[in-house]
């Protein structure tokens, strides 16, 4: 099977990268015995920005990768529109190795395929919102008229109609990376490359782009990988999360996995602030039907008890507790699997399953 | 009282021989409470000894100095006592009382000296001593208590300096001519005395080391077919010359080889700037004066506004009024032309150095050459190449007025945030795209700069160049200051700075509107 009959829209295999004129040195050396980042440093004066990371993006899923500042999540995005060279590893690009890419293909790969959203926004303070909205686009040599259109129809998608003709000064933080999302935008790209695109605005403007953004995703259906350094945001906008660590991924998987089974202490640290409400479900806390019935007799009786599905999550499943006496029943099509008790729950809530 | 002793008890270790009286003093500094007039009478007599022993180099040099005035008074009372008496030998009476006068100015000077001087560096004192121990907190490392080793170092300085310097003051120092008339003299094998030898190599200029032999000169007669042959000149001096000579004449060599087998270079690039600059004069100058104005006026007013406009009106009014329309014209046209030449060689260059390391490395260097050498000597080598008249003048212009755009232009492009670049990169941008999109046009205000840096610097060296024949308002200036004609000039001296002015408030203004 090649890649291409694959739907991993962006995949990325075993990539590493090592800054610094003695990289390829550092790279013998690892290649013989693995080696710590100041060991590397120390011994080569190279810095490992990202360390043999593998992963792939499905068509339309928002993936986050999700570390503190300098964990090499920034350089690890900038590897998929090749700004960064990798120096090991490949990236395919629905199918297409990125690597292999003539300069004149690399530009229109990254003109067409890919879009881009920054932490400082980047516009260009000479230009109005609308000509920094088609600016892909007249890299493309897209004429005037066709890119107007195109920018004015994007520019009302992240609902900024009427700051076509502002200049970026003019507008406020929040709306200023509405355009820089637009522009992303305007080319109707594939895949959106999103770096830490709302860490710069103050929490209520981020949630407020944040809930747009997902609506946006929804109805758009664009392949993102979105980099941030909050967990909440990871877990808010991610179908799947990846933790990285010191160039590194710790760990790969959905929000729900990530804060019920951390891979190691580093990612149990993240996860222990998060509020489990909306993370965990029915079926992590609830206890097998038989197993309830052996230790605490039959349920009272099935009319008697609140139900609830296996993919209810536990914020629905503490309404039910509050509004009845009796355990609340989890059903899977119409037929009772599991008990959720009220200990279970509070348990659940801590963490503990 | 536990606590009272406390405080003193570092002015005590920073002072070590004599810890009492520092630490009451700095006490009385720290509290506002130390007399006005308060004197430290052991520095002030032991002065630069005193400043040495405590390790206050800065006191140390200002009394040295203090007693060295006092000294080389002392040394020329006795130079002019001297010639005193060998003038009423000789019965010269109006030297003997202009000696006497002098020998009685400097008695008074070495009194002042010794006694101001003195309380100078008393007063001074422990004031500066504070400030030694000020440092010593934070620097433990700074001189601190007492050394002898750092009074040896200081009479070691004294003996360097004193003796040379008293025996000059106590002498009729040679001049160079007399000097150099010793040294032909010595290498024609004469006897000369001790003492004038001494003078001569230590107190006038700096004896010649290097004697070099003469280096050898061409000549370059034209062939009946019209080729050069290259023959040496017999030599009529056979002395050997100072390096100074030997450089001057070898560099004449090298620019007479250049102008008789490249001369087709320098003629050509003479040319095309009379080409250029006839072209700039005949808007300029050949343009009616009512035209040029109204133009003038409708480029103020649109790109500067009514007030810069309005003062662009009296400025003009100025330089017709006084008859300095058409020389004016002429300095401007000038101003043009080098500032032309300046944006399309400084833009690319400056571009460039922006970009790459490498060529900033090699740029900056020259650019700072460029920046530090006087405008005169610009001169030297555009009438060496070019001759004298306006292209030589333009190349002058140029050269003196190229810096600025190049640095302006590279810290321009350098100022670019990357994150900008970047976003470009990130959107298939390709280098020409993302210097025509987004490098210059963020550069622009910085380039604008430079544009008007460029302006001002050719305005100035235009008028300097009138020295060589590039006429203009430079011209007038010239011309007044040879036949001492004051008046003429300032008033040329005013219709420049007119200029200069209407320019740069235009540009200025025009450069914040963009913005």
């Amino acid at each position: 099977m090649s890649a291409a009959d694959s739907q991993n829209v962006v995949e990325v295999r075993g990539v590493w990268k090592i800054f610094g004129t003695r990289a390829e040195e550092a790279h013998a050396a690892i290649d013989k015995q693995s080696m710590s980042k100041a060991e590397v440093l120390d011994q080569f004066g190279a810095v490992i920005g990202v360390r043999d990371v593998s992963f792939s993006v499905d068509q339309a899923e928002i993936f986050c990768i999700m570390g503190l500042s300098g964990s090499g999540k920034s350089t690890l995005v900038r590897h998929v529109n090749r700004l960064i060279e990798p120096t090991r590893g490949q990236i395919y690009i629905q199918g297409a190795d990125v690597g292999g890419l003539s300069s004149e293909e690399l530009r229109a790969l990254r003109a067409d395929k890919i879009g881009m959203v920054f932490q400082n926004m980047a516009l260009l303070p000479h230009r109005s919102v609308r000509d920094n909205v088609a600016f892909a686009l007249e890299l493309r040599n897209v004429d005037a008229y066709t890119r107007m259109q195109a920018a004015d129809r994007v520019i009302e998608t992240v609902h900024l109609e009427g700051y076509g003709d502002r200049m970026p000064s003019e507008l406020s933080g929040g709306m200023q990376q509405r355009v820089g999302l637009a522009r992303a935008l305007a080319a109707d790209p594939d895949i959106l490359l999103m770096d830490e695109p709302f860490s710069a605005l103050d929490p209520l403007i981020r949630r407020e782009l944040q809930d747009e953004f997902l609506e946006l995703s929804r109805s758009m259906r664009k392949t993102t990988l979105f980099i941030t350094h909050d967990l909440d945001e990871a877990i808010r906008m991610g179908s799947r999360i990846a933790i990285m660590k010191d160039g590194e991924i710790v760990q790969i998987g959905t929000p729900e996995d990530i804060v019920t089974k951390p891979a190691d202490d580093y990612v149990a640290d993240f996860v222990k602030g998060i509020s489990r409400l909306k993370l965990v479900f029915a079926h992590t806390v609830m206890k097998p039907l038989e197993q309830y019935e052996q230790t605490s007799g039959a349920i009272p009786s099935v009319d008697a008890c609140p139900t609830a599905d296996p993919e209810a999550d536990l914020d629905t499943l503490v309404n039910l507790a509050v509004d009845h006496d009796n355990p609340i029943l989890i059903m899977d099509d119409g037929r009772a699997v599991g008990v959720v008790t009220k200990d279970a729950l509070l348990r659940g809530m801590q963490g503990e399953t | 009282m536990q606590k009272e002793v406390d405080t003193t008890a570092p002015f005590r270790e920073f002072s070590e021989a004599n810890g009492n009286y520092y630490a009451s003093t700095f006490l009385k500094l720290q509290r506002n409470e130390l007399s006005a007039w308060h004197l430290n009478w052991a520095a002030g007599l032991g002065s630069f000894i005193w400043a040495a022993l405590r390790g206050n180099w800065l006191l140390f040099w200002i009394s040295l100095a203090v007693d060295l005035i006092g000294f080389t008074n002392i040394a020329l009372i006795y130079k002019y006592a001297t010639a005193a008496a060998q003038a009423t030998a000789d019965g010269k009476d109006y030297l003997v009382t202009r000696y006497e006068n002098w020998t009685n100015l400097h008695t008074v000077a070495a009194i002042l000296a010794f006694v101001l001087g003195r309380l100078l560096v008393a007063w001074l004192a422990d004031r500066l001593y504070y400030r030694q121990y000020a440092i010593w907190r934070v620097d433990r490392n700074h001189p601190s208590g007492t050394a002898m080793r750092r009074v040896l170092l200081a009479l070691l300085v004294v003996a360097l300096v004193a003796p040379l310097t008293l025996y000059r003051a106590s002498q009729f120092a040679p001049d160079q001519r007399t000097c150099l008339k010793q040294a032909r003299a010595i290498q024609d094998g004469k006897q000369v005395s001790f003492k004038d030898r001494f003078d001569c190599s230590t107190i006038s200029e700096v004896p010649t080391l290097v004697w070099l032999k003469r280096p050898v000169q061409y000549e370059y007669p034209r062939n009946e077919d019209g080729t050069r042959s290259i023959v040496v000149r017999e030599q009529t001096a056979k002395r050997p010359v100072n390096l100074n000579t030997y450089a001057s004449e070898t560099i004449d060599q090298a620019i007479t080889y250049a102008k008789v087998f490249y001369g087709w270079f320098f003629d050509g690039i003479t040319h095309w700037l009379r080409v250029m600059l006839n072209a700039i004069e005949a808007v300029f100058v050949g343009t009616p004066w009512p035209v040029v104005a109204g133009m003038f006026l409708l480029i103020a007013y649109s790109f500067a506004g009514p007030r810069i406009a309005t003062f662009v009106g009296v400025s003009l009014i100025y330089i017709a009024l006084f008859g300095f329309w058409q020389t004016g014209m002429s300095t401007i046209a000038i101003v043009v032309a080098s500032t032309i030449i300046c944006v399309v060689v400084g833009l690319p260059l400056g571009i460039w150095v922006g970009k790459s390391r490498r060529a900033s490395t090699v740029v900056t260097p020259i650019l700072d050459i460029m920046q530090t050498i006087p405008s005169f000597v610009y001169l030297l080598p555009a009438v060496a190449f070019f001759s004298i008249g306006k292209p030589p003048g333009i190349m002058a212009t140029v050269i003196f007025s190229m810096p600025p755009m190049v640095r302006l232009t590279a810290l321009g492009i350098r100022q670019v945030p990357e994150s900008t670049k970047e976003a470009a990169l990130a959107f298939g941008a390709n280098p020409r795209q993302l210097l025509t999109k987004v490098e210059l046009p963020l550069a622009l205000a910085s380039i604008m700069a430079g544009v008007n840096q460029v302006v001002m610097m050719s305005l100035s060296m235009a008028v300097v160049a009138a020295l060589i024949g590039a006429g203009g308002l430079g011209f007038i200036v010239v011309e007044a200051l040879q036949n001492t004609e004051t008046g003429r000039g300032i008033l040329a001296g005013i219709a420049i700075a007119l200029i200069a002015m209407m320019i740069d408030r235009v540009v200025q203004k025009a450069n914040k509107v963009e913005m």
